[in-house]
């Protein structure tokens, strides 16, 4: 049987963007001919097994031809797993009963959770596994590779479940060659050559000297980049992404520095900010990266800490000092960015111009430096990158929901990395709608991991037509540079 | 140590429904009450609802006679405004410091005319109508409010926040009630006992952010909600969305909010109520709005009171009240217009998302700040969900001597319960004050009765507007003017609520003024209403038998609503009859008989050997009936209650207590096998096993039957062994057998019997008992595993910390439908259970060692003997009916009787034992009094008629009818015969005088001529 559909019928079904239809034809999630008349066919199995996967109701039209007796049977035969006898099972994934036996199966996370339906993936259903011991079933599934961790679910769930770190357990549990994507290989190689990418200390060290060379005749003259600087206020990470693929967007940051004549330094090895080993579950790994981090600050003798990347590389690096190096929190200070930057607002080291991003603008709250970080240090950033974003764009507007109940870009948890984009893009088609009903045309966000999501997925996936703009990257072009001032002096 | 002398006063925080009741129950067992309310005036949260669950009856219309009543009884006196300060002294002999603010307006000047909140410059927001409109500075709480007197609120008063920039109020009171010069003032009171009922707060929603609460309009809360469809609400009872007044056609309500949830709210435990009060909304905004959709999120429904599973499957099947069992993470604004948008997981595993023109969030309760101040402050413990603590074994008993508790604030729970706890504190304090009872009361007095026999009728007739229960559908002013048209009648006019306290004044003032001797009040049902209107009359000076009620509401705006025209055109016909019955009514001689100071409790059990201690030691004596030979009923078969207080302990001790008193007169294996006489003069005759007879006179009787485990024919329990019902396998599991001792694992089924077609109700205890077994079973072995499962648990109030305690401990929940019960088969050494999982969606084999039955509650045989020889009604499973579910929750209809424990309805230790104190308040309220004033309302034998056929005695169904031989003999030297009604039994209900061929007999007040001139008028339209 087969199920005729048009693109923009199935698109408004599923929620997401035509564009997103298309890609599915396109790459064969979604096995479709071209049929007459600008309509697709699909054979009505696929069609199913579509719905399955993306956790929906196949919706039979009056034009689509479809037995409906044939349906359901089709239906109820997939449904029913094997019979399940309880009480077999031992439990070795936690032992914790808040992180599943104490859940009251009330489906608060399940409806919270963009992606639950999809794929089977439900928080509730994951919890109930975990406690019913199918532990095999969970670490064999892409279940948990596919959540971002965005911990919406654990933020409204009535009982205090902690599904989060539940996930992360389920992930470590996984064979590590098994891992999916480049997860567990840039761990490996970050252990192995001091970032994730394996760039050689020479090469980083050639790139960023060049590049400042580039910053100081561009707009920065006298700019220097420094390396390894003992004393200096800041240390700096780096995201290896960046010197590797996006060299220049190193740049907002340094500019920003220069301008506020800050003391700050790079670092010449491990200097890698990201922490993979908080997606892999690998805490072994998250530990030693914390702990390079930790060798150079001491080796330098700084005074602050600061990871400019991901939101989870500031979370991985604040939780693991919290808990691995809590001596080290004693030395140095770790500073988020909105730490820093509305330090420089205030003290008016630096000055912003609020006429240049005059159009809409919406703020993005990620969930490490939002609830993520309110559960786990009792602490969240909400205001501070409005502030920020306000005295540079004055029709800021926000999403609905935000701050704590903001949801996920969709590429969280490592997904960006991830070999399930299907699933990444419709899990951004609630972020694709927050930002298309803020009628904003340019979205800041503080993290890479969605700033990626958002200029380089949704917005092409959802025609969203907005410009994407990192917090940093926002100020650096605000900045009001001094003209003919005295060079500042660095380290 | 020297006896404190006993103060024969008492103190009662808090006037909502629970402190009412508990105030006239003990004033009228001979207390003097101070009533303590914070607000302006009383009535608390029943007074902000708009109809109450499971009859639907109007909130405002069953507490506004209460309220009327406390406000006009000479034993209670009514601080408004006012807090408790300070307390000294000790239990018998309190002396409490009451701080009552300054009201600024001369409650002995004011009128109520609002001229002042006319023209009142400032609008704040009004805390009555729950936020949801304004109000003045100066205002009053709400149209009944008792006392009905204004109030300037300081904090908006602009003349009081800065002299000489307002005062228009005072400027327009004629009364010259205003005073801004009005100053805080300290009062002391000496008071034997302290009865603390402040009740609760609504949760406020808004801090937790997720729900939009404050943010998007069409939020809003319950209890909002309540107040729209309120006709004294912002909106006249019509239901449109605060954005923009769209009607509402698609609603939802979502559970759970500020219950159960310690993570977004702090709080873990269920607020009790939230289940039925949205199926209540929900039910009622439909009926608002044909073809408005409701939907209720919800986790468990918690519908565990009496007739409440029934209403919660008519909701379901008859009024298409969508239920979906997920709690939903937020509310999400849905486009610009205001619209809503909530995501959920629906019983497929399917994530579904839905648009809403309004969400309704199903707020729980708490226990406010200044409430824990104020136990704080009198020095009582609170549990750790701050309510009052107390043993299950004399709940309303607070941690400090001479300290009472009852309602909401000791713990969450509905309006029934409430009024249960009320009376009950009223009982404790009785019991603890017994010697000072009447030291400090007053008795009633009321002007003498005019003759009005010679004077011709002239008929007042008073149209009620009922809010717009009745003025919304019936067209009052052409009932008005009907009215004015008729024979007799002097005087017409409308009151927006004719039960209010100001219009019994109006009632009072025309009578007088105009000289009416007839009065017509065209309201709601004389059921309820009609002895506050004989109440007004005899204030008046008239008789009370001298006013008839025509029932436009129930009768007819109610059931017509759909044709206005009908409606109205009815209600005239209605005013018309009941004009011509009152025509010719006669003033009719109430009869009083004296009260037996005596009390009758049948059954031995836990609740019933409670009421006959509580009112022994209330100072009565007391017969107590047991069938077997043993005292403690079902309670013999529990070993904890839910808060963990050790059973049997506790019983013997009660046992020992009432083997001591010698005000307790034990009749052990004893049935009732006849009665006779009625309240105040019972013959109760007792059948003892040896089949010796006993008639015992006595003025009150307590039914505590009690009730039984159900036998199931379900789950293989009469086939396979290790099947047992959870009464045996406690027995089982003390006796350590070796199933039980070495059982790796159990299974709890709950609802067996409970909650299906035949047996339409929850047993309440059976969710709290399985829960506590499985944790035991856990407690002596973590490595058994045990799985309960459950429709929906109900561990409702604070046992929800139990339901988590086993979660803790990993006892598994598996909820199963109706549709999908599970399945028992034996399998050699095992029980092999198989259900399906509600959140895998898949099947499920559990290899029991032994599988536990949670099997109902039912109803006693025995009942139907009783219900038959006291004349008292049974409902449909068996269970004895009380007086009216909300307010008289353990009364019976016929005077006199009373009812308490499992006999009524399922249900646990604490709430039997409150049950029993209330029955016993309620007993004393009469058994305190010398003597008892019966209805007038009697049938009559007119001897010129009746000639001895004794047709009537067989049709009267309360015996008060015989024959006996006149004087006269006839022709042929027989004894001429004519029946007697014995006027005490009598209740009026006039079959005797349907069945008389012959005019023999007729009821007082309905003759035949009064019932002619009734249908000569309904013809007459």
């Amino acid at each position: 049987m087969m199920y005729e559909f048009k693109v923009s019928d199935i698109a408004e079904e599923f929620g997401v963007h035509r564009n997103t239809i298309r890609n599915w034809i396109n790459a064969g999630t979604l096995p479709a001919q071209e049929g007459p008349g600008r309509k697709y066919l699909m054979k009505f199995e696929d069609y199913q097994i579509l719905c399955e996967k993306f956790g929906r109701e196949p919706l039979i039209r009056p034009d689509s031809s479809v037995d409906l007796k044939t349906v359901s049977f089709l239906e109820a035969e997939k449904r029913v797993g094997p019979v399940l006898e309880l009480g077999k099972k031992v439990k070795t994934l936690y032992d914790d009963t808040q992180w599943a036996d104490e859940c009251l199966t009330c489906g608060t996370c399940s409806s919270a959770c963009p992606i639950s339906g999809v794929d089977g993936l439900d928080p509730r259903k994951i919890v109930r596994m975990a406690f019913l011991g199918l532990e095999d079933d969970l670490i064999a599934s892409d279940w948990a590779w596919k959540c971002t961790m965005c911990a919406k679910c654990e933020d409204v769930c009535p009982a205090n479940i902690q599904i989060v770190q539940l996930m992360r357990r389920i992930r470590s549990r996984r064979e590590r060659d098994k891992v999916p994507g480049p997860i567990h290989k840039g761990v490996m190689t970050c252990l192995e050559r001091g970032n994730n990418i394996g760039i050689p200390k020479d090469d980083f060290l050639h790139l960023v000297e060049e590049l400042g060379e580039e910053l100081a005749e561009e707009s920065c003259p006298g700019f220097v980049t420094p390396v390894d600087i003992h004393g200096a206020r800041i240390m700096v990470t780096v995201n290896s992404r960046e010197p590797f693929a996006e060299p220049d967007d190193l740049k907002w940051w340094w500019k920003i520095f220069h301008a506020a004549g800050e003391s700050w330094t790079l670092t010449s090895e491990n200097w890698e900010g990201v922490n993979w080993g908080l997606f892999s579950g690998d805490d072994e790994a998250m530990r030693t990266v914390v702990g390079r981090i930790v060798d150079n600050m001491r080796r330098l003798n700084c005074e602050m800490l600061l990871l400019p990347e991901c939101g989870h590389a500031y979370f991985a690096t604040r939780f693991g000092l919290n808990r691995w190096y809590p001596e080290a929190l004693k030395e140095f200070k770790i500073c988020t960015i909105f730490d820093l930057l509305l330090e420089y607002l205030n003290a008016g080291r630096i000055k912003v111009d609020n006429t240049i991003h005059t159009k809409r603008t919406v703020y993005h709250d990620p969930c490490n430096y939002g609830r993520k970080s309110m559960r786990a240090f009792g602490q969240a950033y909400y205001e501070e990158g409005r502030a920020i974003t306000r005295a540079c764009c004055p029709d800021l507007v926000d999403m609905e929901p935000n701050r704590g109940a903001n949801y996920c870009c969709g590429a969280g948890g490592g997904a960006w990395a991830m070999p399930f984009a299907d699933e990444r893009v419709y899990y951004g088609r609630m972020k694709a709608r927050q930002v298309s009903e803020s009628e904003a045309k340019l979205v800041i966000a503080s993290c890479h991991n969605c700033r990626d999501q958002l200029k380089k997925s949704l917005n092409q996936e959802y025609n969203l037509g907005v410009e994407v703009k990192y917090l940093w990257e926002l100020v650096a072009d605000s900045l009001v540079l001094p003209k003919n001032e005295i060079n500042w002096t660095v380290g | 140590m020297l006896e404190t002398k006993k103060v024969g006063s008492v103190m009662i925080v808090g006037g909502g429904v629970t402190g009412i009741q508990a105030a006239l129950d003990l004033a009228d067992a001979g207390y003097f009450v101070y009533l303590i309310e914070k607000s302006g005036a009383i009535g608390g949260a029943m007074a902000q609802l708009d109809k109450t669950f499971p009859t639907n009856d109007c909130s405002m219309c069953i507490i506004a006679p209460k309220l009327v009543e406390c406000g006009r009884h000479l034993n209670i006196r009514i601080l408004t405004l006012s807090t408790v300060a300070g307390i000294s002294g000790s239990a018998g002999n309190f002396k409490i410091t009451v701080k009552e603010r300054p009201r600024y307006v001369d409650v002995d000047k004011c009128i109520a005319c609002g001229l002042c909140a006319e023209k009142c410059p400032k609008k704040v927001s009004d805390e009555y109508n729950a936020g949801t409109g304004r109000r003045k500075a100066v205002f009053l709480k709400y149209p009944q409010a008792v006392p009905l007197k204004y109030q300037i609120d300081p904090e908006a008063c602009l003349q009081l926040k800065k002299p000489g920039s307002c005062g228009l109020c005072e400027k327009v009171c004629d009364a010259g009630a205003i005073n801004f010069a009005d100053t805080e003032k300290a009062h002391a009171f000496s008071v034997g006992a302290l009865v603390l009922a402040p009740g609760f707060e609504p949760f406020n929603p808004e801090a937790a952010g997720i729900w939009g609460f404050g943010k998007f309009p069409n939020v809003i809360t319950s209890l909002q909600l309540e107040r729209y469809l309120s006709a004294t609400g912002p909106t006249d009872g019509h239901l449109a969305r605060p954005s923009d007044g769209k009607p509402v056609r698609k609603i939802a309500f979502l559970q759970c909010v500020g219950s159960r949830d310690e993570n977004k709210c702090g709080k873990g435990y269920c607020s009790s109520i939230c289940c039925m009060a949205a199926i209540k909304e929900a039910s009622m905004v439909k009926e608002h709005m044909p073809g408005l959709s409701a939907s209720i999120f919800y986790m468990d429904m918690r519908t565990h009171g009496k007739g409440f599973d029934k209403y919660y499957e008519q909701a379901k099947s008859e009024l298409g009240v969508r239920f979906v069992r997920c709690r939903v993470h937020g509310v999400e604004p849905h486009g610009k217009n205001g619209d809503l948008r909530l995501r959920y997981i629906n019983e497929q595993g399917r994530q579904v998302e839905e648009y809403y023109d309004m969400v309704v969030l199903s707020v729980g309760i708490e226990t406010p700040k200044h409430m824990l101040d104020m136990a704080d402050l009198v020095g009582i413990q609170m549990t750790a969900n701050n309510f009052a603590a107390a043993s299950d074994f004399s709940p309303v008993t607070t941690s400090k001597e001479g300290i009472f508790t009852c309602g909401a604030f000791a713990g969450p729970k509905d309006i029934p319960q409430s009024v249960v706890e009320g009376s009950a504190a009223a009982a404790a304090v009785a019991q603890f004050l017994a010697p000072a009872r009447g030291k400090l009361t007053r008795g009633k007095a009321y002007p003498e009765e005019r003759d009005v026999s010679m004077e011709a009728p002239r008929i007042g007739v008073f149209v009620c507007h009922c809010g717009s229960n009745i003025a919304g559908v019936v067209d009052v002013v052409a009932v008005e003017k009907h009215a004015a048209t008729l024979p007799f009648v002097v005087h017409v006019e409308r009151n927006i609520f004719a039960c209010s306290e100001d219009t019994q004044q109006t009632l009072i003032s025309r009578i007088k003024e105009k000289g009416l001797n007839r009065i017509v009040v065209a309201a709601c049902t004389p059921r309820t209403h009609e002895y506050l209107f004989r109440g007004t009359l005899k204030a008046a000076g008239l008789n009370e038998y001298m006013v008839e009620i025509a029932n436009i509401r129930n009768h007819n705006s109610w059931v017509h609503a759909e044709n206005q025209q009908v409606a109205t055109t009815k209600a005239c016909d209605l005013v018309r009859m009941a004009v011509a019955k009152i025509t010719s009514s006669v003033p009719l001689a109430a009869v009083t008989v004296p009260i037996v100071p005596k009390g009758l409790v049948i059954g031995g059990g836990l609740a019933g050997m409670t009421a006959a201690l509580s009112l022994a030691e209330q100072g009565f004596e007391v017969h107590l009936v047991e069938k077997t030979d043993k005292l403690g009923g079902n309670s013999l078969n529990l070993k904890h209650t839910y808060s963990g207080e050790h059973v049997p302990m506790k019983v013997a001790k009660l046992i020992d207590r009432i083997l001591l008193n010698e005000k307790v007169i034990l009749h052990k294996e004893s049935v009732v096998s006849g009665v006779e006489g009625f309240v105040g003069n019972f013959k109760t005759t007792l059948k003892n096993v040896n089949g010796r007879s006993r008639t015992i006179e006595h003025g009150v009787g307590i039914v505590a039957t009690g009730g039984k485990i159900y036998s199931p024919d379900e789950y293989g329990y009469k086939t396979i062994r290790r099947v047992v019902t959870s009464i045996e396998f406690d027995k089982l599991h003390d006796l350590k057998e070796t199933h039980v001792k070495r059982g790796k694992s159990f299974v709890f089924i709950q609802c067996v019997g409970s909650r299906e077609k035949e047996r339409m109700y929850c047993s309440k205890v059976c969710c709290t008992h399985s829960v506590q077994s499985a944790i035991e079973l856990k407690r002596e072995d973590s490595s058994r595993n045990v799985y309960i499962l459950y429709r929906d648990m109900r561990t409702y109030g604070e046992r929800e910390s139990l339901y988590k305690k086993a979660r803790q401990m990993g006892v598994v929940f598996i909820n199963y439908e109706l549709h999908g019960k599970p399945k028992v088969t034996a399998n050699g050494k095992s029980i092999d259970v198989e259900l399906w999982d509600h959140v895998l969606h898949r099947p499920l084999l559990i290899k029991a060692d032994m599988v536990i039955l949670a099997a109902a509650i039912v109803a006693n045989k025995d009942a139907e003997n009783l219900a038959k020889l006291y004349n008292i009604p049974l409902e449909e499973n068996g269970f004895f009916q009380e007086a009216h579910v909300k307010l008289r929750p353990v009364d019976f209809m016929t005077d006199g009787m009373f009812m308490a424990g499992l006999a009524h309805y399922p249900k646990p230790v604490d709430e039997s034992v409150a049950q029993a104190l209330a029955a016993s308040a309620r007993a004393a309220t009469l058994l305190s009094r010398k003597e008892v004033t019966l209805d007038a309302v009697k049938a009559i034998v007119d001897p010129a008629f009746c000639d001895g056929c004794a047709l009537c005695i067989d049709v009267c169904p309360y015996q008060a009818i015989t024959l006996v031989e006149k004087d006269a003999v006839t022709a042929d030297g027989q004894a001429v015969k004519i029946v007697a009604i014995n006027e005490a039994q009598c209740k009026g209900c006039g079959l005797c005088q349907g069945t008389c061929p012959k005019r023999g007999v007729y009821v007082a007040g309905f003759t035949l001529d009064q019932l002619r001139d009734q249908v000569r008028a309904a013809l007459q339209a």
